[in-house]
């Protein structure tokens, strides 16, 4: 056993079994009492029979608001119920007359049989009364905006005084008592009846159907208040049971009659309208799916599905399509129950047709079966409309839409695919934005790496000679360029550098970048040699380098003690040297690493030996600096580099090398820098003078050298 | 910003390709394509015409690099002509005359594929 029955259900229960008590007193009443004759067993018997009603109503409407209805349904129910009062009320003579030969007597004068029979017979109308009334109180309150149950509170209450005082028509004096409570009853059904606003809210289809039913309905309501009248074995048994119930049945017929003659007519009325109504709502439903799916959708695949899954049901097609435009061609990147070849055909065939302005393409309303030298098709479609996609005014593609068989589209559903076109744009629009915008978060993220791999390559200070003075610069491009440059410190005397750079941008090129660092640092020092580093350095690369990508580069020894300079050079820019106010292009021949990994690349391969002097400027740099770019996109030039390196050769590294970012930088002001700039510069110290300062140089940073 | 774009002419079995604005990363993959499109053709005599060519950058060298093994496996080749200055001394640094036939003009180039005939 449950032992928590709910206080709901626990008063359900009790109502039922008020209910049946009520119904076993009025049998037993029935069977000692019939007929009734005194007034005051009358009154009794009104107030078990009423008070019983009462009960099986508060019963039934439990079940009714618990359960969602079908209004349709409803409907439905009602015509089934009214039938089979209908049944019973034609064919109650009849049945009757099958078990009484004299019915009127076994009226008058009851057996326990008549009244079994007559209690079910009763019942039978107090339920569908019951029921009957608990649906038209579910009708009206179906789509009320305002709780507006004062109406029918009141009419209700009029129905119980009405019912209640049913009985005094046997006694004629007082018989203007109840008639004045049916009247003004029969008032207020006529104004509760007009509120039917639900109707407005049915399909069509739906409307044809409820035109149909109301009509049989209400025929059935009228035949059934007819035929309850006096006079009829039917009256004789329900008036003789209680009068008050055949006053109910009256009022639930009027009822009927007044509510369904007055669906009947405004559905009628609305039946030419409910196409368009029908339209409306679906364009607003569809409307608010596709608003809901504006944001949802971030994949583009799947928005171009549903926006011809869409356009669809705007405006009532077979199938739908939708071409973008990619390179001056349509694409068709969506297709719904077409196929792509056909829907391929007919774009090609309605555009290359329509050799007027897309304007007219929106307006025309295609019917193919009328146009001359349509395309082979695998199926019959005839009607078929076109709305251009646009994001401001520019045509971004195409909606197609098409009918099969013979139909065609009506101005309606061209308006509703344009409406719906609009929208849809915005959407391919966003989704467009969209994939940019992250493919551009993305594309950052990269850089960000890939600059952070570059800074950590590149040598954060330079070493330090007494002889030498040494600058670097290096200024990023926003893209990463590949720039790379270093220095070896390979015995006291011997400085080994090294400046490249890596085919193509970003990560890429700082991957490659990372490598050759690597490289280059082992290499160093296993040998003095220029030229058998950048062998190996070759050889090595193979197996990083893709066919596509290649690093130019320049290896030197810098012997400071002999004051020579040992060079090889793998494609770069050529080392300049300025002595004497002149520049000379120091440029040994050599191919770039990873153009060929044959012996030929050896072969290519020159190691010259420069011997230096005091107050030599040597220059390395990358691309990034001669090809600097002005707003004209002019080069920044050779000529402009030399011309500021020999201008400012008497003053130290850092001073040149500030000289010459200063020039290009003015040079290349309001352009974007589209490579990284590295500059080295090493200088050789003087060493006349004071012999005494010439110690002094040589011996403090000597000392140093050993610290690091 | 369309600042790179190809167009290619057909000679017989030579094919000469016209390459015209800016070749760097961005517009690189364009040359790729017109070249790919050659190789899957297989035609593999090309002439790279580098008349209307005003810039071009590693990875626009790359491209070359990236299709002429195949071409010469196949028995062709891709040879430069009508360079300006700027973009020869380009192609000059990396050592690509040491790679490939530069010509001046385009007419040169084709011969030199007709007299291997």
């Amino acid at each position: 056993m449950i032992r928590n029955i709910s206080a709901g259900n626990l008063l359900k229960n009790l109502k039922i079994q008020l209910l049946l008590v009520l119904a076993a007193v009025l049998f037993i009443l029935k069977l000692f009492f019939s007929p009734v004759e005194s007034f005051q067993l009358l009154l009794l018997n009104e107030i078990f029979v009423i008070s019983a009603v009462a009960f099986l109503l508060l019963s039934i409407s439990d079940f009714i608001t618990t359960g969602k209805f079908n209004l349709l349904s409803l409907v439905m129910n009602l015509g089934i119920l009214n039938a089979i009062m209908f049944f019973f009320i034609t064919f109650s003579d009849s049945i009757l007359n099958l078990f009484y030969s004299n019915l009127g007597d076994k009226i008058k004068n009851p057996d326990l049989i008549y009244t079994i029979i007559s209690f079910f017979y009763v019942s039978i109308f107090i339920s569908s009364l019951a029921y009957i009334f608990l649906t038209f109180k579910q009708f009206y309150f179906t789509r009320q905006k305002r709780e507006r149950n004062i109406y029918f509170n009141t009419m209700t209450i009029f129905f119980l005084l009405s019912v209640s005082t049913a009985f005094l028509d046997k006694y004629p004096g007082l018989s203007y008592i109840n008639n004045t409570f049916l009247i003004i009853s029969i008032i207020l059904i006529g104004i509760n009846s007009i509120k039917i606003s639900w109707i407005a809210f049915l399909s069509k289809k739906e409307k044809v159907l409820l035109l149909v039913l109301s009509v049989v309905i209400l025929t059935l309501f009228v035949l059934n208040l007819l035929k309850s009248g006096d006079d009829t074995t039917h009256y004789k048994i329900l008036n003789g049971f209680s009068p008050a119930l055949n006053n109910f049945l009256q009022l639930m017929m009027i009822y009927g009659i007044g509510y369904f003659s007055i669906l009947f007519f405004t559905t009628l009325f609305h039946i030419p309208t409910a196409e368009a109504y029908d339209r409306k709502a679906k364009e607003v439903s569809s409307l608010q799916y596709f608003s809901r799916l504006i944001t949802q959708v971030l994949d583009f695949s799947d928005l171009a599905e549903t926006i011809t899954d869409i356009a669809i049901k705007v405006c009532n097609a077979d199938a739908s399509w939708m071409a973008l435009k990619h390179d001056n061609e349509n694409k068709i990147i969506a297709n719904k129950n077409i196929g792509f070849v056909d829907a391929d055909a007919l774009t090609g065939y309605i555009l290359s047709k329509s050799n007027s302005s897309p304007e007219k393409i929106e307006k025309v309303i295609y019917r193919l079966s009328s146009l001359k030298d349509v395309p082979q098709l695998s199926e019959k479609y005839s009607g078929l409309t076109v709305s251009i996609l646009r994001v401001h005014t520019e045509i971004k593609g195409y909606l197609f839409a098409v009918k099969k068989g013979d139909s065609i589209f009506d101005d309606e559903d061209k308006n509703a695919l344009n409406t719906f076109t609009d929208y849809a744009s915005v959407a391919i629009e966003n989704a467009k934005l969209l994939e940019e915008s992250i493919e551009k978060e993305r594309l950052e993220k990269e850089l960000d790496v890939a600059r952070e791999i570059q800074r950590k390559i590149l040598p954060d200070k330079n070493p330090e000679y007494s002889s030498l003075d040494i600058s670097a610069t290096f200024i990023p491009a926003f893209e990463v360029g590949g720039d790379y440059y270093d220095f070896f410190e390979v015995t006291e005397n011997k400085l080994g550098f090294v400046i490249a750079d890596v085919s193509g941008k970003g990560i890429t090129a700082a991957f490659i970048m990372a490598e050759v660092k690597g490289i280059f640092e082992s290499l160093s020092q296993t040998s003095l040699s220029p030229k058998e580093i950048l062998i190996n350095a070759n050889q090595i690369l193979k197996r990083t380098l893709d066919r596509k990508s290649f690093v130019s580069a320049a290896y030197g020894l810098l012997d400071l003690k002999e004051e020579k300079m040992f060079l090889a050079r793998a494609g770069h820019c050529p080392i300049l040297l300025i002595r004497d106010g002149v520049t000379q292009d120091i440029r040994p021949s050599g191919l770039g690493l990873g153009l060929n990994y044959t012996p030929y690349f050896a072969s290519t391969l020159e190691e010259i030996k420069l011997d230096l002097k005091e107050n030599d400027v040597l220059v390395l740099f990358t691309d990034g600096i001669t090809e600097a770019k002005n707003f004209e996109k002019e080069d920044f030039g050779e000529v402009n580099f030399e011309r500021i390196l020999i201008e400012n050769s008497h003053l130290s590294a850092e001073e040149i090398s500030n000289e010459v970012i200063k020039g290009v930088t003015l040079f290349s002001q309001d352009t974007t820098q589209h490579d990284d700039i590295t500059l080295v510069i090493f200088k050789l110290k003087q060493k006349f003078n004071l012999i005494g300062e010439q110690e002094w140089q040589n011996s403090v940073p000597q000392s140093k050298i050993r610290e690091v | 910003m369309a600042e790179f774009s190809t167009s290619i002419k057909d000679q017989g079995s030579i094919n000469v390709v016209y390459l015209k604005g800016f070749l760097d990363a961005h517009t690189a993959p364009s040359l790729e394509n017109a070249f790919s499109g050659l190789v899957d053709e297989g035609r593999y005599q090309i002439v790279a015409n580098f008349k209307d060519l005003a810039y071009i950058s590693s990875a626009g060298l790359g491209v070359f690099m990236a299709f002429i093994e195949k071409i010469r496996e196949n028995g062709g080749d891709i040879k430069l002509s009508s360079m300006s200055d700027k973009v020869f001394n380009i192609f000059d640094l990396l050592g690509f005359p040491l790679l490939y036939e530069i010509f001046k003009t385009e007419e040169e180039a084709v011969n030199k594929f007709n007299e291997i005939k």
